[in-house]
Parts: structure tokens; sequence; C-alpha cells
């Protein structure tokens, strides 16, 4: 079973560049990111089928994970 | 000129008289616009010692060159006075559509000076412009307000307006435009009620010269090009600021109960996410925004709705006051805004409050009989009322802020107010994150976050490295996102979208004729911050380094819970930021910008 994510932006420097990565379902995103070299304290918003969820969201069958990395701020 | 409306408009309230003048083509040169002419305009005009609340104050509001243009965001205008909240340079953003009617009024700034005799607004249509009798709005909201104005004159007319909170000098009173945005900080909005001005009814339909008609099209299309070709467009469109609310709360930023940590355990009932499942009806963006960050709510349980809340508002009214409920939050970012006070300040000296009350340095004979405890939601209600009519023992005492308070009361209160220079710290904790803890150090208005937020290259390089390298980026985020406000649009599109700012300097060199590269735009903003410094120096008597120091909180009480628990900042580490970030600002050990770094910035004579 696998889903994909799509880190956004400078986020792609963690991926060399891949825009699109398959991923294990059944586990929360904070530890795929872990998986991925991603530091999660840079990742602000992620959003599963475009709707924002937490890092404890665990990943389902079929789903588009896209990650925001936490840029400027207010 | 070209990219400006051409006219300063002063308004003599003591007299009821309005003139209009050129705008100095040497003034626009050297200051730009938009918070470069407010602050010049502050130095040249408003006396020494002037009472922030008394007729010898001014305030100012002006358009930059991008105003109202072809260019993403085009809606910022800034509002600059001496701050009765601070005593020293007050400088607020406001978003929306003000400022681009502004520029087709034919407006650079506006300048109010005086005291009505009686409550008026100020009606502008093009060259038509009277003071007329505002009687009948006095005392009512500043929402009530606008929509009143708007039947009144038609919808193209652009209100500004204050609520109670202005017309009663609540010190961190705000101004209050298009239904739910703010020029907040500062208590800008104090100024206008003690001159009586309740509203400002603005329309104009002047054409706006530009240098290079072509090639300004071909530039801002490419600036709006690179926003909605911008990965993250829709994400940062659909939640706005609330984007960052379980990120804040993640790595300790979020403010709880009154920053005594940076992590909230009921963060999920009010970040982004609670807000679009359970209020938000529709985004709502400024004059010419791709990226709407606004967002209009409808609070079923009240049957209210309010634009908002944004993320500040979400961090001080709900988290720093121990509020996890959506749904009140945003009824208290509703009655702020209509009462007119600031949702920062506000939310910062409840949350103080609620602190002195739990620890019984307040009782209900202080509090008008409110049970002043964290996550009482109606005490909330009832003090934001409170203050704004300043009503009771505890409704004046929280109108004059959280310095002046705990100044009041004492008894170790002030430990824990949590402001530098005397304004109240917006939404970012900073137990350990020392370049953002020397951002809020070191703002020119006092604890603001938005000229340099810097918490991403604190987690990047180390939270809490005292390196030069850190206080360097802190200086260059200080020169350049303000430049924004100078140049009267939005920096949100280059902070959130990463739009390449390169494209900025060709749009303003079509605009105006004046070619200005970024290092040029950026040395303009080191001067600004280097005036700006002065005017604190000049209005204030022994103002120095002991005016920067954060709050007490952040270098002796590490948070119990969260993702910061045990974490804080030495104060020797404060000592070692300050010492670095005045040396590369070319200040001496107080702080004050040396005779050799005025002359470098051409200064000298202005600050003589």
């Amino acid at each position: 079973m696998t889903a994909t994510i799509r880190p956004l932006g400078m986020l792609k420097t963690y991926t060399a560049g891949l825009k699109e990565i398959p991923i294990e379902t059944g586990l929360p995103v904070r530890q795929i990111l872990l998986q991925l070299g991603i530091n999660p304290d840079l990742v602000a918003g992620v959003f599963v089928n475009d709707e924002q969820q937490t890092k404890d969201y665990i990943v389902q069958d079929g789903d588009t994970i896209k990650l925001l990395a936490v840029i400027g701020g207010g | 000129m070209n990219g400006y409306g051409g006219s300063i408009l002063r308004v003599n309230l003591t007299e009821g008289k309005v003139t209009k003048k050129p705008t100095p083509a040497q003034m626009a040169r050297d200051f730009i616009g938009g918070r470069g002419f407010g602050l010049y305009l502050l130095f040249k005009e408003v006396p020494r010692n002037a009472d922030p609340l008394g007729p010898e104050n001014k305030l100012f509001v002006s358009s930059g060159p991008l105003s109202g243009m072809l260019v993403p965001g085009a809606g910022k205008c800034d509002w600059t006075t001496k701050s009765p909240l601070t005593g020293g340079y007050a400088s607020a953003s406001m978003g929306g559509h003000f400022t681009a009617e502004m520029k087709y009024a034919g407006i650079d700034s506006m300048i109010f000076e005086g005291v009505s005799a009686n409550p008026v607004y100020l009606l502008i249509d093009n060259d038509k412009i009277q003071l007329l009798d505002a009687s009948h709005l006095w005392g009512r909201g500043a929402v009530d307000v606008e929509v009143e104005l708007k039947h009144k004159y038609g919808e193209e007319f652009q209100v500004a307006a204050i609520g109670p909170g202005g017309e009663n000098q609540v010190l961190y009173a705000c101004i209050n435009h298009d239904f739910g945005r703010q020029a907040g900080r500062g208590g800008v909005g104090a100024v206008m009620g003690n001159k009586k001005l309740k509203a400002i009814v603005l329309h104009g339909t002047k054409s706006v010269p530009v240098a290079d008609l072509e090639g300004y099209r071909k530039a801002g299309m490419a600036l709006y090009k690179a926003c909605k070709d911008a990965e993250g467009l829709a994400e940062w469109s659909r939640y706005g600021t609330t984007v960052v609310t379980s990120w804040c709360n993640e790595v300790g930023a979020l403010p709880t109960r009154n920053f005594s940590a940076g992590s909230f355990e009921q963060c999920d009932n009010i970040n982004g996410k609670a807000m679009r499942e359970q209020i938000v009806i529709t985004d709502k963006g400024c004059f010419g925004c791709p990226s709407p960050c606004g967002k209009y709510s409808s609070m079923k349980r009240y049957n209210t709705r309010v634009e908002g809340p944004e993320y500040e508002t979400i961090g001080l009214m709900g988290s720093n006051l121990g509020i996890g409920d959506i749904q009140d939050v945003a009824e208290a970012n509703r009655l702020v805004d209509d009462e007119g006070i600031d949702s920062i300040s506000t939310g910062n000296t409840i949350a103080w409050a609620m602190e002195c009350y739990e620890k019984g340095i307040l009782t209900q004979a202080d509090t008008d009989g409110l049970e002043l405890k964290f996550g009482n939601t109606q005490a909330v209600f009832t003090l934001i009322k409170k203050i704004a009519h300043r009503e009771g023992k505890i409704g004046n005492l929280l109108a004059l802020g959280v310095k002046r308070a705990a100044q009041q009361v004492g008894k170790g209160s002030e430990t824990f107010a949590i402001h530098v220079k005397g304004m109240e710290q917006s939404g970012y904790a900073t137990h350990n994150a020392t370049a953002m803890l020397l951002a809020y150090m070191t703002c020119d208005v006092g604890a603001h976050h938005n000229r340099s937020w810097a918490i991403t290259y604190d987690l990047q390089v180390g939270r809490d490295r005292v390196v030069p390298e850190k206080v360097a980026r802190v200086i260059w985020l200080q020169n350049f996102r303000p430049m924004f406000d100078v140049l009267g649009s939005c920096r949100l599109q280059w902070v959130e979208l990463s739009i390449d700012r390169d494209l900025y300097p060709p749009v303003l060199e079509a605009i105006t004729g004046i070619k200005r590269s970024w290092e040029d735009l950026e040395a303009v903003g080191n001067r600004i911050w280097n005036l700006s410094r002065m005017y604190w120096f000049r209005e204030i008597d022994g103002f120095g380094r002991e005016w920067d120091y954060p709050p007490q909180r952040f270098y002796t009480e590490p948070p119990k819970t969260g993702a910061t628990a045990g974490q804080i900042t030495k104060f020797e580490d404060v000592q070692r930021l300050l010492d670095i970030y005045y040396e590369q600002r070319g200040w001496d050990g107080n702080g004050l910008p040396t005779s050799t770094t005025l002359q470098d910035l051409n200064l000298s004579a202005l600050v003589a």
C-alpha cells in the first residue's frame, strides 16, 4: 500500500530535487520526514489531500501529502 | 512625480482647515514613501517632548510608490505617530484598499494636526475635501461605523475608523479599515481619538503617472506570474497565517498562558484546520492580492461574523489566554475589532492580569468581580468592553498596557509583564530562540515581529547559539523587510511564496523612472532604521541599552511544559547579542548610533 509525498519549494533540497516520492502507509508523517532526512522543525504545514493535518497524522493508502516549508513567518 | 499621488494633505483639526501642497521630490528620493515618509515627517514636524495625547502630536498616514499599482498585494499604507503606549516611535502597517484609494485621490501622505473641538470625520472625494460632524458616529463601533459610511457614500469609498477604544484613548487603540484590517500597534488609534477624528472616508479616480507604461505592465505581470506559479500558493491562500499555528506549537513558539510556555495542549482546537472546519466562509484579500490570507468567518455559537482570526490573534487571544476553542477566539477577535483595540496588546495585557489573579496579586476586588483565570472566555469578552470603555478599576488599569499596569500594581508583577520598550510582545515565545529574541529586543517600535522574523534561522543553525552570523541575519531582515512598508505593498508574497525578490526593482523602476537595486533599497532601510533609533534617544530621557532588554521571563523562567520545557536563554547571552548587534550596526555600547554612522547615512544634519 502506498501514498505519495510532495515536498514544496526548498524542501526538495532534502529529496535531491524529486517532486514526488512514494512512501509507506501506516506511519505518522513525522516518522516519514525523519526517514527522508527532512528536519520536521523546518516543515510548517502538512497537507493531506489539500487539508492541513499535524505531523502525527497516520498516512493512509492513496494519500497525497504536500509539505510546506517554514519560510518567513508573519 | 511618476508613481506618486503628488500631494501632501494637511488637516488642521483645531482650525478645521485642510490644505494641500506638492510632495517634495527630495523627500521622495531620500525616503521613498510609506513608512519612510511617516518617520521623516514625525522627526521634522512633531516637537521634542510632545505629549502623544496632546495637540502637538501629529498622525501621519502614507502610501508608497507601489501602492495601488499592478503589483501583488499593493494595498499597504503606514500610520506613524509618537506612540502614547511607548513614548517613542509608532509605525503601524494597514492593508486593505485605503492606500490605493489615497493614490487615486492624488495623496501621498495625510498629516493630522491639532485637536478638533467636536468629533469630526474627513470626507475626501478627489479634490472635494470636507470635515464633517461625527457626533452621530461617536461612541459606536469601528466596524458598525464603516458599514454606515459605506451605505451613505457608496461601496467605492474606503473608510478608516476608530472604535470606542480610540475615542477613550486606550493606549493600544487601533485604526480599523475594510471591516477586518487594522493599523494595530503602538496606539495610533488613541492619537486619532485624542484628535476627535472618528473616521476618514476616501474616494479617488485620478490617474497615476508612470515612467514606462509598457515596462510597468510587463514587470507587474511577471510578479503576478511568479505568484501564480509559486508552490504552496494554494496552501497558503487556504489557511493564511494560521498555517503556522501547529508548527509554532511544535517548536515551542506559540505564546501560552502569558508566555509561560511555548506549547498549548489545546492547539488542535485553534489551528488553521480547526478554523476551516468550523468557521471559515470565504477567503478575503487586500488590493491586488493573488494570495488572500484573510479569512471571513461565521461563529454559529454567537451568530456573528468576523474577518479573522489570523495567527497573531489565535496566539494572543487563544493560547496565551488559555482559550482552546476557535469560535471563542473568533468572537474575541470580533469584539476587539469593533471596539478598536489591538488584539495583540489586548491579549498580552489580559494574560498578565490573569497571571496576577491566579497568583493572588489581583483579587476580585480589583477585577470588578471578574474571575480572571486562564481559560475564562466570558471574562475575556467582558474585559474587552471594559478596557475599550475604560470602565471600572480593571478596565482603566488594563487600558494602560502591560508595562504601566505592572508598574502600578507592583508586587513582582513586573517580572512577567511581557513587553519591550512598553510594547506588548507579539505572537512568538522566545525562551530559546536567540535570533528571534534579538529581533524583538531591537525592533524599532517595541516587541513586534514583522521587521525581522528569524525563528527559522534559529532552528536551522542552532536555537541557542549566539554568533555574529545570527545577528547579521537579524540586521539584514530589519533593513530589508520593512522596505515593503516603505514601498506600500505587502511582503507576504516574498515571505510566504518565496517569489524572487529581484522581480520588484524592475517594476519600481518602470513606475518611478528611478533605478534602485535591493542594495540601494536596503541602504534606505538602514537609514530609516537609524533615524528611528535617534527618535527614541531624542524623546526618552535615559533611553539606551536597558530599553533593549527582553522580558525577564525569557532569561529567568524556563517553561515547565511543551517543546521548550527546561530551556531558557542566559542573561549573559542577552548582553552578548546586544554587544554584537551594536557593533554591527555602528552604534556605541549604549546603542546610540555613532557620529560616523550618522555621517555615512547622511543623517547628521537631520538629527542635529
